[in-house]
This record gives C-alpha cells, structure tokens and sequence, in this order.
C-alpha cells in the first residue's frame, strides 16, 4: 500500500478530508498553501471537560501518573534530562 | 481644561466609577486622585525600621558630591535591598500562610473531621503522595491522605535540607540553587530569616540581602504556593476545561448576591454547596427573589470558577464597584487585597460585609469565623444572612449590561491531556510547535491591578500584543480575569488576534490563544508546565533555555514582588509595569536587572508601556529561539489530498 492511499484509508476511519474546512494562507517562504482550518466543534461547552473521570481503578491512576506525568514520576524516562542520568 | 485621566478600559467599571462619584461614595479611584504617591516612597528611597529615622534618602542632586547615608551609616543599596527583601518576605508569607490553612484543613478532613470537604481527586492525591516518598500501593485513601498532611505541614517548619517539591524542579535548576546557596530548607525559616536580616544593623551588603530575597521567593513558589494548588487540587479537584462568565453584569437584580471575595477557597468551596440546598433556595424564593446568585471577587473567584464555573464579578479594583451597584446584599472577605473602604461603601448600601478569617478583621465589619469543624453550618448562617438581607434594598439598583464567556481550568494536567489525550498525554507538540515556529514562544502574564495605572489597560496591551506575534499567554489572577473580560479566554481569540501561527495551534486542539491557570498561587502551575516543557525534550535543559518570559504589567502587591522573584530565579525574565521598587538606588536595580542574568540566568525588567514591555519579551524569547538554534522558522506545512498526489 503507498502512502496515499493509506492515508485515504486513515480518513475512511476518521472522517473524510472533505468534511474538514480548508483556508488559503502564506506558508514562511510567502506561497500561498492551502491549510486544515478550524476542527474544534462550534458553540460553547455545557458541560465540564471532566477528563479525569475517566480514569477509574488505582491501577488506572497510578498508570496514567507514571505515564502522563512521566516527567515527574517515571523511573526511566525523564525526557530532556535522561542523557544527563547515569546508566 | 485638563483632559481627564482614563480611569478603566472596562466600559462596566467606568459606568460604575461614575455612579459614585455622582453619589459621593468614595471609592479606590477617587481616592488616589486625592493622594499621590509619595516621591521618596515610591522609589524605595527611605528606611524606618528604627526610631533613630525614618531616614530619608532622595537621589543626589546633579553635582552633589556627598554620598547620602542613613544616621546609622545605611547605604541607599542597603535601604532599598532591605525594603525589596521584605516585601518579597510579605508577598511570601501571605501565600504560605495561606498553604498553611489549607494544610491544617486537609489534615482535618482526612481525619474526617472537616464538615462537608472530602477527597475529591485521588489521583493527584497519589502524585502527590509519590512527590513527598509516601507508599500508596494497597493504603486506604485517608490513611495517604493522613501522612501527605503530617509531611506537607512539616514543609513549614522544616530548619534543615531542602523543601520536597525542589525536587520537581529540572535537574540543572536545581544544580544551580545550590550552587548558589539558595535552595530554600523551610518555608517559615526562610521568611523569618529576611525579617532577621533586615532588621537594624544587620545584613548590610545588598547582594547577600537579595541572595535570602531569592530563598524565600522560591519557598513560595515551589513551597507554599504549591502546596497550596496541590492540595486544593487534591480536596476540590484538578481543574478541567469549564465554562463560566465574567464582569459586573453577573450579579442578577432579581437574585439575592452574595459575593465571595479573597483568597482561600475554603469557605467559598462550601457556600457553592450551600447555595444550591433546596431549604436554602426554598429561603431565598420565600423573600420574593428568584434564588441565590453566588459570584466570585479577586483570587477566590478564580478558585470556584476553575473548579465549578461560578461567575466571576471582576477583578481587584472592582471590588467596592460591586457593591455600588446596589445589588449586593453580602460580601465575605477572608484574606489578601480586601480594602478596607468595602466597608464604607457597604454602609451606603444595605450590604453585610463579613470577615471570615481569624486573621483578618475590618472595622465595622461582622465577624463570622469559618472553622472546618462546621464549615458548612456557617457557609449556611452566611447564606440565611444575606436572603434576610435581601428585602433591605434601599437604593435603585444598576447593574450594567456587561457579562463575557469565557473558557477556564487550564490546569497543567489539563494542558497535558489537551496535546495529547488521556494516555499520549505530552506537551510534545506544544515543544514541536515552538521549534517548528507556529509558536514563538510562552508568556506567563498575572498580577493584579494598580489605580495607578489604567484598570486592565495593561494586561490586555501586552497580551494582544504578545498573542500577534504568535506567544501564547500562560495568565492567573487579576489579569486572567482581565482578559477574560476582554474575550481572550474564548477558542475564537486565536483567529480574531492571535498570529496566524499560533491560532493554527488553538484552532487544531480547540483552545484559546490565553490560558486561564487559576489564581495567585497556581503561579506554580506554570512552574510546573515550564518545568514539563523542559523534560519532555527539545527546548534545552533548563527554564532559563525556554523561548519563555514573564509579566505583572499592573502589579500592586508585595505578593506580586515575591511572585516575579521566584520567576526570575527559576530563570524567568520577569517584566514589570506600573513603578520600579529599587527606582531609588542604580546598584540593586542593575544588580536585579543585569547581574542576575549571570547568576540565575533570569533577570528582572521595568517597562511601564505593556507594549513596549511586550516587545522586550519577544525579545528575549527571539534571543533564546537563536540559543537554541531554532530561530529559522522550519514550517510544516499541511498538505490537502492533491498537494499529496502531486509529490508522488
Ligand atoms: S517615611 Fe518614607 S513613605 Fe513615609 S512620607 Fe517619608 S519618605 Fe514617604
Ligand atoms: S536603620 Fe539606619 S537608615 Fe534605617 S531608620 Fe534607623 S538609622 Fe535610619
């Protein structure tokens, strides 16, 4: 499969590239370009973003704690400052 | 005829300002029109702290050969160091005891001895636990809950070793406090110790008063401050992504209001479950009115907004505007930037003031204390006052027709889950955004608001100028709700003043160009999301290495003075508006303003035109983009399907 067409299937699943709005803008060298637009629903939210609700049992938490908040509390990885760590 | 001074670009604020003066009520802005600064004050210039003064030490005239010295021997250095110190100390012990509180009160309820708080967020209580080397596998929740408050409270007191949350910092800031000698050991400790030293007679040598100016300024920050959000967090919960409402016009005519103003959320957490008790609604529709109408003032608005959307009155110097409105029948006040002309303005109107805190008092005012023991009782007693209050209107009430939206509760985490979703959570691409050039870098905008100065003027120049060029605004306090009022904190700012680069960004993750983090202690949730940007990779190893600067273009308060030092030594360059502090001796302010920036590489700056101060700040983020070798913009550019085709 080449890209292309695995990219067209990729927006099978995620919705057609035609239901997105595109805009004209200048790129850095001063083209004119044709860029996604706008992919966030329109109006206000109702209700809370409540994100953390999801996360259920304390094997949830704790996962999510030493992933998410892998720059605090991961034993492996500290991003930027691993290379500075002793192996 | 002189032309009159703008007082407020907030046309609500303006409306109200003039309702007084038309009613002879005195309020903030007619009062500084009274009073003026005093000339040697305003640059430091003088020294009181013993009876042998005040001292007083204007600037040598053009000519005058003689160095000026206090009685003692003083130097304008020492003088002006001592006075910067303790303001930082000032600013320092009013968040910390403000975290102090909220300990005792988390002890308290994980003791099940707080009426009406519980554990809201166990996750953070589990980080949080892991920060202070608590187990958590197979503990009970309170029983975590129970030694997190033994050791948080201990942060207080500890005389030796290092706070735990320096922990949290990045690896070379750290190296680089101790290097120093800055590292903060105990919250108290480090407070007392400025007291100490700036008392008659003994630290004289500027550089060392200033070095404990930094110690105590960090203990704020990444001590008092942040055990204040973290365990607010952990009893209120994290906040999450919530719609709520801003200005005068959120008070209602028909609606008993009651307004909560200060800054602990404690008291204010439980009027919000007061309020919506069916017996106390059931009171307030037997009195006629259409139910109770909870908005919030200064800081503790910031807190029940982010947490639950309850509408937000206004800022600092709306607070004695709301009661001109007539319409208010309670105001409850704790502690922290509560004037005390509330209270006249309270007895021109039928308007209860009421202090809460046993640390703060105003004359006239009545005093109900709140206790966690039976928080909620009172929280109630408060409520049935204020319906009681209600048939008491004896004036027209005028509420201007001035209410935004706006969309809050960028915690850290929620940032994090924003980029990058529950369990991809990163702040990757806000790192890939700023080495691909879309953003130009973060500014941390906050502070309050000075009558010095135009009433959000400031806060909103500097940040439309920032968001223009493509820097994405970090804001709390006072000026979060300064942009708020002005539609900032909405998803469509980005496309209506941001940069093209930048409002791409908001427009693919569904954000607004300014972040709402919460109040004046959640200033540590910006510590935090710098210190993320640092880990996750790509932008140096440091805070100092980010393309990032800071700002408080109307601040006021000694807590602002202690807020822009922790900035600074965490490596932050802090602009700072309205006036200069250490105005009155060159050495402290070129020892702030340049001298710093080889140790603490961080340094202060001074510019009262926002825009002006705007540019510096584009400046210094331009200057560390070039550092980091990412000053070429290296844009991607988002291909539709034919572009896609056409490169095969
Ligand atoms: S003591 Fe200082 S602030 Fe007070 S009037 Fe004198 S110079 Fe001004
Ligand atoms: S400490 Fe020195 S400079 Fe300060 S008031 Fe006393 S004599 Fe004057």
């Amino acid at each position: 499969m080449d890209q292309i067409d695995k990219i067209d299937q990729i927006d099978q699943i995620g919705g057609k590239m035609s239901d997105y709005q595109y805009e004209e803008k200048e790129d850095f060298s001063g083209k004119k370009v044709k860029v996604l637009g706008p992919t966030y629903e329109e109006g206000k939210p109702d209700e809370r973003g409540d994100w953390r609700s999801k996360l259920g049992s304390r094997e949830d938490a704790l996962r999510y704690i030493r992933t998410a908040l892998r720059y605090w509390y991961s034993k492996e990885w500290y991003g930027s400052e691993k290379r500075k760590q002793e192996a | 005829m002189p032309e009159e001074k703008l007082k407020s670009i907030d046309k609500a604020t303006v409306e109200l300002i003039d309702k007084a003066e038309r009613e002879n009520i005195s309020t903030v802005f007619s009062r500084a029109d009274e009073l003026k600064p005093c000339p040697i004050g305003v640059e430091e210039s003088c020294c009181k702290i013993c009876s042998m003064g005040p001292c007083r030490l204007p600037r040598p005239k053009k000519g005058e050969g003689k160095v000026r010295v206090g009685v003692c021997g003083a130097t304008i250095e020492t003088i002006v160091a001592r006075n910067f110190a303790r303001k930082v100390a000032a600013g320092a012990a009013a968040h910390s005891d403000h975290a102090r509180e909220v300990v005792q009160t988390f002890i308290k309820t994980a003791r099940g001895e707080a009426q009406g708080f519980t554990i809201k967020d166990e996750i953070k209580l589990l980080a949080v636990a892991l920060d202070f080397g608590i187990a958590v596998e197979g503990r009970e929740i309170g029983d975590i809950a129970r030694e997190l408050g033994e050791k948080a409270l201990n942060e207080f007191g500890r005389q030796e070793g290092e706070l735990v949350n320096i922990g949290k910092a990045p690896l070379k800031r750290q190296e680089l406090w101790r290097k120093l000698g800055v590292t903060p050991r105990g919250v108290d400790r480090e407070i007392v110790e400025i007291m100490h030293r700036t008392h008659m007679g003994v630290d004289q040598d500027y550089r060392h008063l200033l070095q404990q100016a930094s110690r105590a300024a960090l203990a704020d920050g990444w001590g008092g401050s942040m055990i204040s959000t973290d365990l607010q967090d952990i009893m209120f919960g994290t906040p999450v992504p919530v719609l709520g409402s801003i200005n005068l016009g959120v008070l209602k005519e028909d609606h008993v209001n009651v307004v909560v103003h200060g800054h602990e959320p404690l008291l204010p957490e439980l009027l919000v479950v007061a309020s919506r008790d069916p017996e106390i609604r059931r009171l307030a529709e037997k009195t006629g009115a259409k139910g109770i109408n909870l908005a919030g003032m200064c800081c503790s608005a910031n807190e029940i907004l982010m947490r639950h959307g309850i509408p937000c009155a206004g800022n600092f110097l709306q607070q004695e505007l709301a009661l001109v409105t007539g319409a208010v029948e309670l105001m409850t006040v704790d502690v922290q930037c509560e004037m005390q002309g509330l209270q006249s303005v309270a007895e021109c109107f039928h308007t209860r003031l009421i202090t809460t805190s046993d640390r703060a008092m105003i004359e006239g005012a009545t005093h109900i204390e709140f206790h966690p023991e039976d928080g909620l009782d009172t929280a109630k007693k408060i409520l049935k006052m204020a319906i009681e209050n209600y048939p008491n209107r004896r004036h027209a009430v005028y509420i201007p027709d001035a209410r935004q939206d706006m969309v809050v509760g960028f915690s850290h985490e929620t940032i994090n889950y924003l980029l990058g979703g529950l369990f991809r959570a990163s702040y990757r691409p806000l790192n890939d955004n700023i080495m691909n050039g879309r953003i130009r870098g973060v500014a941390g905008v906050v502070g309050c608001n000075n009558v010095r100065t135009p009433h959000d003027s400031g806060h909103i120049a500097m940040i439309k100028e920032l968001i223009k060029n493509d820097v994405i605004v970090l804001t709390t306090g006072c000026a979060a709700m300064a942009c708020g009022k002005e539609g900032l904190l909405t998803p469509e700012a980005a496309k209506l003043y941001g940069g093209s680069g930048l409002a791409e960004v908001c427009e693919a993750v569904g954000i607004p160009p300014v972040l709402h983090l919460g109040s004046c202690v959640d200033n540590s949730r910006i510590l935090m999301a710098a210190t993320a940007m640092v880990k996750e990779g790509g932008l140096g190893d440091d805070i100092s290495d980010l393309p990032a600067a800071g700002a408080a273009p109307e601040w006021m308060s000694e807590k602002a003075i202690s807020i822009g030092q922790y900035f600074v030594a965490s490596g932050v360059y802090t602009v700072f508006g309205t006036t200069w502090p250490t105005a009155g001796s060159e050495k402290v302010t070129r020892h702030l303003f340049e001298e710093y920036e080889e140790l603490y590489k961080g340094m202060w700056a001074f510019e009262p035109d926002p825009v002006q101060a705007a540019q510096l700040m584009i400046r210094h983020i331009d200057k560390k983009r070039k550092a980091l070798g990412i000053d070429k913009a290296r844009d991607r550019v988002l291909f539709d399907m034919a572009m896609r085709r056409a490169l095969d």
